[in-house]
């Protein structure tokens, strides 16, 4: 290619490069590209067709030079029409409309004054995404550099439409995670209020239960009755209680720990129950942690809410692995606890931080949500997934840049 | 035990007559009121050795009563919540409080509680 020609290819493709480099909007890029290639290629006008994943279907997704009418006539172009060109990956030629099975409606194309298509591939990887569609008024030869152009510029819109999916699917990511961390902390102040709310018809309740029970004789049924009510409020204000500890009222307060000393502590308040229920523990506790200011008291509260957790998942005995490590890319000191039981129902993990979320008769369901209000209010995250080979997985991090500042 | 006049604020009638009942039990003279104002016009026209009051009050928070009386002819002042917060508790020792109670109490809690300050009374006299 030489001379006026290759100028305007160069300054078209520049063009375009850079419109994708600075375009997020993926649709006005292939406005602006559906409109530079009719220009460029003396083209009557062009049309990007996207395959819309969910419903297999080509959508128009950019036009320029075609009417209304035979836009919304088609062509409907089948699948495998799509995936061969594809296959082939490179530009086809349709210069006889009335005889190729890649053209649906001739006569209208002939009526809107179309003589010739060029078909162009758009791919992710190997998958099919679409196609670029460019319509000429006459039929004539195409040179090697014209069809290699209308590809390169095409495969700069594939690689556009796959920068923009991923940046599509981070957003939603995002969103998804930041609507569960609302809902999870709206729960917790709704349930604060009702909380808030219970306690007065509980004093009612307990005052004078309490108050009948004195005054009735010890070992009566009377008493009996009466000391089940009592202890079935105390109970129920237990509940309130770590409710109103999830809501945001109390605010850590923070002193400078190596995470392992919290470990320790809560491995410690636990040792009866792992002697009891038959679990072996296995602690692997990095040396070289940095300090993190946390609240020591609502940090060993999360450990051993976690630690239950596993015991209870492990009826019968079994393994906890409990480990304690650092990543520096993020600033973050991480401690994880895994138990060897049957994990947690894929169904059940998007849930086990709600409040009042339980799978146990006798459980509240809060220890975890409220462990889930503590790690966040240190500016942490916990994380659930089922090992690889079984198990639950718990991880929690916490963030140790501010110990430095 | 000497008996105490209490006054009870609550806008809650079953608290103020359990408490009432448990503590006139214990030979303790008590009256009730349910608002604020209320509470604070007894207290500034009475003398009263305890005052058992709730923070969540109709008309105005229990911490308003508080700083009123705080110093005034009533001896001592315990705060009753359902909103138990370490927050709350502090506020109303800052206040002049003497003890809190976190609601929902038994009957032994708030004789304890009554008891203790009785107790404290009596070396004062």
């Amino acid at each position: 290619m030489t001379g006026p020609n290759f100028r305007r290819f160069y300054d078209a493709f520049r063009e375009i490069i850079s419109i994708v480099h600075s375009t997020p909007d993926v649709e006005e890029l292939m406005n602006i590209v559906v409109w530079k290639m009719s220009e460029v290629v003396g083209a009557k006008g062009a049309i990007f067709r996207l395959l819309n994943i969910e419903t297999d279907e080509l959508e128009l997704s950019a036009a320029y030079g075609i009417g209304k009418n035979y836009l919304r006539k088609g062509p409907r172009l089948n699948h495998n029409i799509i995936t061969d060109l594809c296959r082939l990956n490179r530009a086809i030629i349709i210069d006889d409309l009335h005889h190729s099975d890649r053209v649906q409606y001739a006569l209208e194309a002939e009526q809107e004054g179309i003589s010739c298509i060029i078909d162009v591939p758009l791919t992710i990887g190997i998958q099919a995404r679409g196609i670029l569609r460019i319509y000429f008024a006459e039929v004539r030869d195409f040179s090697d550099d014209e069809l290699n152009f209308m590809v390169a510029i095409a495969e700069q819109c594939s690689c556009a439409l796959s920068k923009a999916r991923i940046i599509e699917e981070q957003e939603l990511k995002y969103n998804q995670l930041a609507l569960q961390t609302d809902k999870l902390s709206s729960l917790g102040r709704l349930a604060a209020g009702i909380a808030h709310e219970i306690n007065n018809p509980l004093a009612g309740v307990l005052l004078y239960s309490s108050n009948l029970a004195r005054k009735t004789e010890e070992g009566s049924q009377m008493r009996e009755g009466l000391d089940i009510i009592i202890h079935e409020t105390i109970r129920c204000r237990k509940i309130i209680q770590e409710l109103l500890d999830f809501s945001r009222e109390r605010e850590p307060q923070k002193d400078p720990f190596i995470i392992n000393e919290i470990v320790e502590k809560s491995l410690a308040i636990m040792e009866n129950e792992f002697l009891l229920n038959r679990v072996e523990v296995v602690k692997d506790l990095a040396e070289d942690l940095p300090l993190v200011m946390v609240d020591g008291n609502q940090l060993e509260q999360v450990f051993v809410n976690l630690l239950i957790n596993c015991v209870e998942a492990l009826s019968g005995g079994g393994r906890i692995e409990i480990t304690s490590g650092r990543n520096d890319d993020d600033e973050l000191v991480t401690v994880e606890i895994s138990d060897d039981g049957p994990g947690i129902p894929k169904q059940e993990i998007d849930k086990i931080f709600e409040p009042f979320f339980s799978t146990k008769s006798t459980g509240t369901g809060l220890g975890l949500s409220v462990s889930y209000g503590i790690v966040r209010k240190h500016g942490g995250r916990i994380l659930v997934e089922n090992g690889l080979h079984g198990g639950a997985r718990f991880r929690v991090e916490i963030p140790y840049k501010k110990a430095t500042e | 035990m000497n008996p105490m006049r209490i006054l009870v604020v609550d806008d809650e009638t079953i608290i103020c007559q359990g408490c009432s009942m448990i503590l006139s039990d214990m030979g303790h003279s008590v009256e009730t009121r349910s608002t604020c104002g209320e509470g604070i016009e007894a207290i500034l026209g009475n003398r009263y050795d305890l005052v058992l009051l709730d923070l969540k009050l109709p008309d105005r928070d229990g911490f308003e009563l508080l700083k009123t009386v705080n110093g005034k002819q009533t001896r001592h002042v315990v705060v009753m919540s359902g909103y138990a917060t370490v927050q709350n508790a502090v506020n109303s020792m800052k206040l002049g409080a003497v003890d809190f109670l976190p609601k929902p109490f038994t009957e032994d809690e708030l004789v304890a509680v009554v008891e203790n300050i009785a107790q404290k009374d009596s070396y004062l006299v």
